[in-house]
């Protein structure tokens, strides 16, 4: 077991999941406060479409999955706008079929080999050491963006007509968090793949929820179940022989339970 | 005492899905003053508190707002109790977060809540038990967490108060404290307005502005 972490493979899936991990389980914090759950799922399969679509067109993977993405929270952001008219949820859902749909046309005019399987499920052990580099110049962008914008972010996601009353731009902090949402998913796509995306992105705060009542708690809790949930799947996937991605999310998936039984069983207090 | 307009509306006009629900709307809010403006539901009175708030656009008309010395200047901050609380039930934040954010809602640094001495005043003139101000707001009754929204509108000290229904969610000792704060805060020169179906429930007011669908003057100190 332990001569698994000598090996350079190893190593750099290790970097690349904890860095993952961090990224997603601070915007799962996000994802919960804001309800964005449905979104980001549907930001990460439109960016399947954009990946398979650039292929098709012979440009470069990543280019085609960040515009899909942006396209995708960009629109879902314009349509809240528009009120009751066209919902979030049904904003999303039809921009996200439309953009995998898109993608399934264009894997029928693929002529190269895609690693369909690959983006859905991810491929956390053939991460290469540019895969990290690039990862890390996406987490430090993101992650700066969250700690600058951390304020007027928080305000617009607990009350929004409160935070509109007090000067800040609802409809700019909506688009931002989809930006970052848009742009973790499709750096996170080679190492965690769609499916494993769209669980970080919920499963760490929704964990964390039940355990912590205030923010600073349930932020700084959603990062670490992310990172453990990430580490720890990636070791069980080693010991137990299993794919890494269905470790990760299995593992989860125990502590969200964990944490719902927990509360459920501790004492109330005023 | 004078009592320089703080807003002035004009020709207001604004249409919600293609329906008209304010017409032709010119009004002024007078610092100094408790402006209350009644009308029947669905005469516009909350949709017309929005556009103030900068929350919809208008069709047509202008809105000017001016400093006490009678300068024009941007929408200043205006302190806002709505009438539905839009913050989250199970938003896992703090009265003290809450009254921070409004007093500091731009980006930038410090991220972590502390706990200035304007977040403890705004808190305690609202009337909320100082044991409760870190205790998620969640964790509070409705009544209590109105008390939270009644601080964050007071916070900063806006030259301006708009209150929407503010007597709907309060006890009677919500509404004594909410009676007393309008009258010092008219007291200290600000316009205080009150969307409400009774102001004698408030404690009167000094202008009264009917709103159904076009405003007319029904009151006037």
């Amino acid at each position: 077991m332990i001569e698994f972490f000598s090996y350079p493979f190893f190593q750099r899936a290790l970097l690349a999941g904890i860095l993952v991990a961090i990224l997603c389980g601070a915007l799962s914090f996000f994802v919960l406060l804001r309800r964005l759950a449905l979104v980001a799922s549907g930001i990460a399969h439109a960016a399947f479409g954009g990946v398979t679509v650039a292929v098709l067109f012979g440009l470069p993977p990543l280019a085609g999955g960040v515009a899909a993405a942006l396209a995708v929270a960009g629109a879902t952001s314009r349509s809240s706008r528009l009120g009751k008219a066209v919902s979030e949820d049904a904003a999303v859902g039809v921009f996200t079929v439309a953009a995998m749909a898109a993608g399934v046309v264009a894997l029928g005019f693929i002529r190269s080999n895609v690693d369909l399987f690959g983006l859905m499920f991810g491929n956390i052990l053939t991460v290469g050491a540019a895969d990290v580099f690039l990862l890390g110049g996406v987490a430090a962008l993101v992650l700066g963006a969250l700690v600058f914008y951390f304020r007027p972010l928080l305000f617009a996601s607990i009350d929004e007509d409160g935070a509109q009353a007090c000067g800040v731009d609802i409809h700019r902090m909506r688009l931002l968090a989809l930006s970052l949402l848009g742009l973790t998913v499709v750096v996170a796509l080679k190492v965690a793949g769609i499916l494993l995306v769209s669980a970080l992105l919920v499963l760490p705060g929704a964990a964390a929820r039940p355990l912590f009542a205030h923010w600073p708690g349930l932020l700084t809790g959603s990062v670490v179940l992310s990172v453990v949930m990430v580490v720890g799947g990636l070791l069980f996937s080693v010991l137990l022989n299993i794919p890494p991605g269905a470790a990760i999310i299995l593992l989860g998936t125990l502590l969200f339970v964990l944490a719902v039984g927990f509360d459920r069983l501790r004492p109330r207090s005023a | 005492m004078s009592h320089p307009p703080l807003i002035e509306a004009e020709g207001l006009s604004v249409s919600l899905s293609n329906r008209p629900v304010l017409r032709n709307v010119s009004l002024a809010i007078r610092a100094g003053l408790r402006t209350a403006i009644v009308g029947p539901n669905g005469g516009g009175k909350t949709t017309f508190v929005r556009v103030i708030l900068g929350f919809l656009g208008a069709d047509s008309g202008t809105i000017r707002f001016f400093d006490p010395s009678g300068t024009e200047i941007a929408r200043p901050r205006i302190g806002y109790l709505p009438q539905r609380s839009t913050l989250a039930p199970d938003a896992p934040v703090s009265a003290l977060d809450v009254v921070f954010l409004s007093l500091f809602p731009g980006a930038g640094w410090p991220i972590r809540v502390r706990s200035l001495p304007e977040v403890r005043e705004a808190l305690n003139r609202a009337g909320l038990d100082p044991s409760l101000s870190a205790v998620p707001v969640g964790r509070l009754s409705g009544g209590q967490r109105q008390r939270v929204l009644l601080a964050r509108t007071l916070a900063g000290s806006p030259q301006i108060l708009i209150l929407d229904e503010p007597d709907t969610a309060l006890d009677a000792g919500g509404l004594r404290t909410l009676r007393r704060l309008i009258a010092e805060e008219v007291e200290r020169g600000k316009a205080v307005v009150y969307v409400t179906h009774d102001s004698s429930a408030m404690g009167g007011a000094d202008v009264i502005y009917r709103i159904d669908g076009s405003a007319s003057l029904e009151e006037s100190c």
